[in-house]
């Protein structure tokens, strides 16, 4: 199954360079550095459900201690740091030319940095216990109070002032987008999550061979 | 304002590093346990193999020490000189 997600995500990437590079107009007021946004924004939804995913599982592994939800909660942190990763540093590169700066300590900026920090820990926590139970345990407790942040990250444009720009999608009433630029955004997203997707089930299959190795 | 191409191609080059850098980790990860899963299975062979004639050490090595005949422990050995 994932070799089949595999190559949707890379068909799907192919799509979203040609919606983004090809068919979406260049910006009127920022130019063609704009076309960041295809892949700076559908990365961070993608880290979203991937941390909603580990949530979840985090959840389901805490009140039954099934082996094969902690694997899914492992997997999707890992992907969603990834992405929230990629998410942070092509907001660096966007921001650099649109802003003048690199990055600012900011409502939005500082929030999602504190996500990722959390994240991080998650990861690092799984490899500084030795003992499995424990260790899985102990993450399932971390990713649970990392994910609950996310709100936070989301909101801070509303609730503070920010440099950052408040969502032109995700927000209640319509979408002040261009048709045109919507649909590339949706296809670069639709991309990103089957590759998220596809990392998501290949790693949660690396880490039964894993254990079934050592076992 | 001018096109800025040069972040542009930062930005897809960055994602485009983080997500073929995964892809690659992943693979190699898998390696590595299938290599172990040979190994282990080539173990356990020759662990058969070994039992079917008598002489695995790892059984030999958990059987009770025949009284009077104590096992000598690593610690109880005297140093080389």
């Amino acid at each position: 199954m994932s070799t089949a997600l595999g190559w949707l995500a890379v068909a799907g990437l192919a799509a979203g360079l040609g919606m983004g590079f090809g068919v979406a107009p260049r910006e009127v007021t920022q130019g063609s550095v704009q076309r960041i946004m295809y892949l700076h924004v559908p990365a961070v939804w993608v880290a979203y459900l991937a941390f909603t995913a580990g949530l979840v599982a985090s959840i389901v592994y805490l009140a039954r201690r099934r082996p094969a939800a902690d694997r899914l909660a492992h997997a999707a942190c890992e992907v969603g740091t990834i992405f929230l990763g990629v998410n942070i540093a092509t907001g660096a590169i966007w921001g650099k030319p649109t802003w003048g700066t690199w990055w600012t300590w900011d409502a939005r900026l500082t929030s999602v940095a504190v996500v990722f920090v959390m994240f991080i820990a998650y990861l690092l926590l799984r490899q500084a216990i030795e003992d499995r139970e424990r260790a899985a345990r102990y993450a399932a407790v971390l990713g649970i109070v990392a994910a609950l942040n996310i709100p936070l990250v989301h909101f801070s444009v509303y609730w503070w002032r920010t440099l950052h720009q408040p969502p032109s999608l995700l927000k209640p009433g319509s979408s002040t987008m261009p048709p045109v630029i919507l649909a590339a955004l949706l296809v670069n997203f639709a991309a990103l999550a089957l590759l998220g997707a596809y990392f998501i089930a290949r790693r949660t299959r690396v880490l039964a061979a894993e254990e079934e190795a050592l076992a | 304002m001018p096109d800025n191409w040069s972040f542009v191609a930062a930005a897809y080059a960055v994602a485009a590093l983080a997500f073929g850098s995964y892809w690659r980790w992943l693979g190699k990860k898998e390696r590595e346990i299938n290599a172990l899963r040979g190994r282990n299975a080539a173990g356990r062979s020759t662990a058969g193999r070994n039992d079917a004639v008598g002489n695995d050490r790892a059984s030999r090595s958990q059987q009770p020490s025949m009284p009077g005949h104590p096992r000598p422990e690593p610690g109880s050995k005297a140093p080389i000189q």
